[in-house]
């Protein structure tokens, strides 16, 4: 019988075979049971449909003749299909401007709500929050008004200035307007991720500092952001797989610019509309593995990159 | 606590048995694909005995459809016949409701009896087995005589009858009395009139169009090819097609309107959004080539300038006949997967064709009848319009109704032109480049997804 | 884990230990940020305005300055429109607002504290299948979710939306983190040696513990259920079940071409003012939480 004096209970270690210890089972037992509900829908809501999905990659549909089994025809088709590989370029694109500037700006806030030297503080964080909460459908709704070429607020200051409505949707100022929309609803999510990371770091860390006479701002910088790199890396690969399953927001600026959103602006988008439009589930299939073999590389870059520049400093 | 530990491998083995069981023992149970219900004999008639039987069996019926307060007119069917119960749902409008009743007939479960199925569509069910019941023996002989020719032919096709129509949409022009006056146009009457009308508007209006060429709106660009005679159509119920978008007619018809857009006669907004609306509202176009079901929308949209509008014929190619084409309309069809195919054809049959019901479609819900005893109806015609300055709207549709020439067949994958439309021509439109070259690229894609999908392109 | 362990209880985490001194407040700090709190609010405060504006108004009005006061009637339409089904759609956002987000942030919970807790044989594999499910695109997922809920005919249920939204990978991962933090494992030794079951440890100690970095997950998955716009929009078919979001999107489609349109935007705009509200006001309520939860996740990653 193993003794429970110590805090970590440690296996003994007998003299015969090693036997995992009647306590340690009821333990492991315990642990199984606990995660067991969650394990079970998680097989099945997302480990079958991904097999499934797999399987279904494999096929191809035709409106004459049915279902045929056609192997990586359909990634070979989709490594080849201007429209995917156009919206994977075109969510590079959006990773690599909005997401820096997303991050750094929830960064900011996050800093000034922190440094202490606001007022309004409270007010200020829940409205920056509040866009998170209003769902995308509303969102467009409401930037659709904002962007409007004629009657839009910033089209009429523009007009009255003399100049035509602002680009809002141009092929390349869609991706901004897009970018924006994003922006608009995760910075205050983002911010609050990094200001709790923020609210945790001890204040004796930097009071030193302080007393040293630092401002606030290099406080900040060579303090308070090092601290808390763990929850930027994590906000930056969220915000990386958030950017590539892109959906709400080119779906319903579709209505306002469909010929520059048209089917395909993002993959997710283009996958969806293969699937309901061309009801062809099995192309659809393969494009979402393609975008999510994607999507995992990117993070291991991001990671790796991190982990490479953690260990220069 | 538990006697026999919970072992890993009893973990493993209770997941993988809990969550792959429920989809497999659920998916060995449900049938697979649609296997249609035994099909009645398409040629003859369903005696009227059988017909009586089922209207007087306890039955539940689910109607797919999205017109607004149909239930006024199915409580009229379920009045009629009390044993009959009618679940009406509203799946979406347009491209939603198809794309759930495809993956529901695929599937085999959930579809409903009764869809509604406008005429563009009517081809796609009808593919390989075909979705659709064939109405033929349940519908009465005379039914065709309650239609003007060219809506028969819209749901009488390739051997079958697949839907009872509803509603039409013949297209005609509304335009801004008080806008073109004050620019000293008269409503044109031919399309030469029209774009040289549409120069002097814009000479003397900088911030107003004649009209809009929208570049996401296929059924209205159809439209325009359907009146000028192009029939860019045709499958013939198996496996052939015809793809011709590029005809020469075709091509004069596109250009025409692309050299309006390019030129800065017209405009090449968005449609049917909030901005599109804005300008509606505020005189930004100054006609309106639109279906029958224009005037009603437009009056709900555009409130602010009521009393403004009349409603005319569209422009003619030639002049000496007014020849009109027609955008949208639906039809209600019998799903062959229904269980109760008997009922679900008399539910389609009476809410289209019995007299009140029709009349109320007209009536309260304005949409614009198929049927000749209603386009003759005073009740319908005779009504007078406030937005359009006491016109008597309905009747001028009614008689533009009378001239939509026949014959216009539709391909068995519109989805797909449709949503190509807006990348092709429709794009063309947007960026004001060439449309003709636009046009071709649409014929193209579409002939290349014919071959794709396996049909012989004739 | 990390090097950096306080005794910062977590309900506390609002002053992490001595606050010093009241420090000057920085006026160009506060106005930027005021500023940029406008952008934030700008496109609400458009939709406030325009939800008191009637159809007819919305259109020939300038959209960010008031025209005729019209809301209640709007909201009057809002609430009465196709026999009140917005009523019905508000309702079932919160059922499966509730549902799926207490369901979603106990099973993470429990796994959490298990993951953390025991290290048990299969738990670092598990573990790591989990967080790699975090990079699965769910556009991968929803589609063939769908066509296997169509074959075990469970399509336009309440499940079909409840069941794909419990599994919440990331909150597995927060809870664990915040299990290891928050949870000291002494405790959970006293409570051996009092002879006690581990569930009921779990139960009693574990879960109390939790409880913060619990609600942080329930709130995550409170708003993602809220805001659900695809998954419902494939499951389901009848209107009765649909959540906000669909409702709205679906009301807004009617006005497209085609016989059958309705120029419903008043309606659309302010039944989306009504539909925030309710998010804004859980918000308030449980913002305390926000922080407390989310420092020990966010920290040790």
């Amino acid at each position: 019988m193993s003794t429970l004096v110590d805090s970590e209970p440690t296996t003994a270690v007998p003299t015969r075979q090693p036997r995992v210890s009647a306590s340690k089972r009821r333990q492991y037992g315990a642990a199984y049971v606990l995660v067991l509900p969650f394990f079970v829908i998680f097989v099945a809501m997302i480990i079958v449909p991904l097999v499934y999905s797999g399987y279904l990659s494999l096929f191809k549909k035709r409106l004459i003749g049915g279902t045929s089994f056609a192997g990586f025809e359909n990634y070979i088709r989709a490594l080849q299909d201007p429209l995917f590989l156009t919206g994977v370029g075109r969510m590079a694109i959006f990773l690599v401007i909005q997401v820096p500037i997303m991050i750094a700006l929830s960064l900011f806030f996050a800093l000034a709500l922190d440094s202490g030297m606001m007022r309004l503080a409270k007010f200020s964080r829940l409205a920056i929050f509040i866009p998170y909460a209003v769902p995308g459908v509303v969102a467009t709704l409401m930037w659709g008004y904002l962007y409007g070429p004629d009657f839009g607020p910033f089209a009429q200051v523009t007009k009255a200035l003399g100049f035509g409505p602002p680009p809002f949707f141009t092929p390349i100022g869609m991706l901004f307007s897009i970018m924006n929309i994003v922006s608009w609803a995760f910075i205050g999510y983002n911010m609050i991720l990094i200001y709790a990371a923020l609210r945790s770091i001890p204040t004796e860390l930097y009071e030193a500092a302080r007393v040293d006479g630092a401002s606030e701002a290099r406080i900040a910088w060579s303090i308070k952001i090092p601290a808390i790199r763990p929850a930027l890396l994590l906000t930056v690969i969220f915000s990386v797989i958030g950017t590539f399953q892109l959906f709400t927001e080119p779906k319903l600026m579709f209505s306002l610019a469909p010929n520059v959103i048209g089917t395909a602006w993002s993959p997710n988008l283009y996958a969806y509309n293969i699937s309901f439009v061309n009801q062809d589930a099995n192309y659809a299939a393969a494009l979402a593995f393609l975008l999510g073999i994607v999507i995992m590389i990117v993070s291991y870059v991001v990671q790796l990159t991190n982990q490479r520049r953690e260990r220069r400093s | 606590m538990s006697a026999t530990p919970f072992t890993r491998r009893k973990f493993l083995i209770s997941t993988a048995a809990a969550a792959s069981s429920a989809w497999f023992l659920a998916a060995c149970s449900s049938n697979e694909g649609s296997a249609p219900a035994a099909a009645a004999p398409s040629a003859s008639t369903v005696p009227q005995s059988e017909i009586d039987k089922a209207l007087d069996t306890e039955t539940t019926l689910t109607f797919w459809t999205w017109v607004p307060d149909i239930t006024n007119e199915v409580k009229l069917f379920t009045t009629k016949y009390p044993k009959m119960k009618v679940n009406v749902v509203n799946v979406g409008q347009g491209a939603p409701h198809y794309q759930k009743l495809r993956t529901a007939i695929q599937s085999g479960q959930g579809a409903p009896d009764v869809a509604q199925v406008e005429f563009q569509f009517i081809n796609s069910f009808t593919l390989g087995d075909g979705s659709l019941l064939d109405l033929t023996p349940y519908a009465p002989a005379a039914l065709k005589d309650n239609y003007p020719d060219w809506v028969w032919s819209q749901v009488n096709t390739n051997g079958g009858l697949w839907g009872i129509p509803q509603d039409t949409g013949p297209m005609g022009l509304l335009y801004r009395e008080d806008l073109l006056s004050a620019a000293g146009i008269e409503a044109p009457k031919t399309y030469d009139d029209f774009a040289a009308a549409a120069a002097t508007y814009h000479s003397k209006n900088p911030k107003s169009y004649l009209v809009n060429v929208a570049p996401n709106q296929p059924g209205q660009i159809i439209a325009y090819l359907w009146q000028a005679g192009v029939r860019p159509f045709s499958f013939d119920g198996k496996q052939t097609v015809n793809v011709d978008l590029a005809s020469d007619q075709a091509k004069t018809v596109v250009k025409f309107w692309g050299d309006l857009v390019t030129s800065g006669g017209a405009s090449n907004d968005a449609d049917f959004n909030d901005s599109w609306y804005q300008g509606l509202n505020n005189g930004k176009w100054a006609t309106l080539p639109i279906a029958a079901w224009g005037p009603v929308f437009l009056a709900g949209a555009a409130a602010k300038t009521s009393g403004k509008w009349r409603a005319a014929d569209l422009p003619q190619w030639d002049a000496s006949k007014a020849v009109s084409s027609n955008w949208g309309g639906s039809t209600d069809a019998v799903l062959k997967l229904s269980k109760n195919q008997i009922a679900a054809s008399q539910l389609a049959l009476f809410i289209n064709t019995d007299k009140q019901s029709a009349l109320n479609f007209a009536t309260k819900q304005y949409l614009f009848p198929a049927m000749k005893q209603i386009l003759t109806d005073p009740a319908f015609v005779d009504q007078k319009s406030e937005f359009y300055g006491g016109q008597k709207v309905n009747e001028k549709f009614a008689q533009i109704s009378a001239t939509v020439s026949p014959d216009f067949a539709w391909l068995p994958f519109m989805d797909y032109v449709y949503t190509n439309f807006n990348e092709t021509l429709g794009k063309a439109f947007a960026d004001k480049t060439d449309a003709v070259a636009g046009l071709q690229a649409w014929q193209d894609a579409s002939a290349k997804y014919a071959k794709d999908q396996g049909f012989t392109v004739a | 884990m990390s090097a950096i362990t306080t005794d910062a209880r977590p309900a506390e985490a609002e002053t992490v230990g001595r606050r010093p001194a009241r420090k000057p407040t920085s006026w160009l700090l506060t106005v930027f940020v005021l500023i940029c709190v406008g952008y934030f609010l700008l496109p609400l405060f458009w939709l406030v305005v325009a939800s008191t504006k009637s159809n007819a108004d919305l259109f020939s009005s300038f959209g960010l300055w008031f025209a005729n006061f019209n809301l209640f009637e709007n909201i009057k339409t809002v609430l009465t429109f196709q026999d009140g089904v917005y009523v019905r759609w508000a309702l079932n956002s919160v059922f499966y607002a509730v549902v799926t987000s207490v369901g979603a942030a106990f099973l993470a919970t429990a796994a959490g504290y298990a993951f953390a807790k025991y290290k048990f044989p299969g738990g670092t594999a598990l573990f790591a299948i989990i967080l790699g499910a975090i990079m699965v695109p769910l556009a991968a997922l929803t589609v063939p979710t769908y066509l296997l809920f169509a074959r075990a005919q469970l399509t336009d249920t309440y499940w079909a939306v409840i069941l794909p939204s419990l599994v919440t990978p990331f909150g597995v991962f927060l809870m664990r983190v915040y299990a290891a933090d928050a949870v000291d494992t002494s405790l959970l030794e006293a409570g051996r040696v009092d002879g006690v079951g581990e569930l009921r440890i779990f139960f009693t100690i574990g879960l109390r513990l939790m409880l913060p970095g619990s609600i942080t997950v329930l709130l995550f998955a409170l708003v993602a259920s809220w805001n659900n716009y695809f998954l419902p929009l494939i499951m389901l078919n009848s209107p009765e079940k649909f959540p906000l979001p669909v409702g709205l999107a679906q009301w807004q489609s009617t006005a497209t071409g085609g016989s059958g349109s309705q120029a419903l935007f008043s309606t659309v705009i302010t039944g989306s003012l009504l539909s925030i509200i309710p998010l804004v006001i859980a918000f308030l309520f449980l913002s305390r939480y926000w922080q407390s939860g989310l420092a020990a996740g966010g920290v040790k990653a």
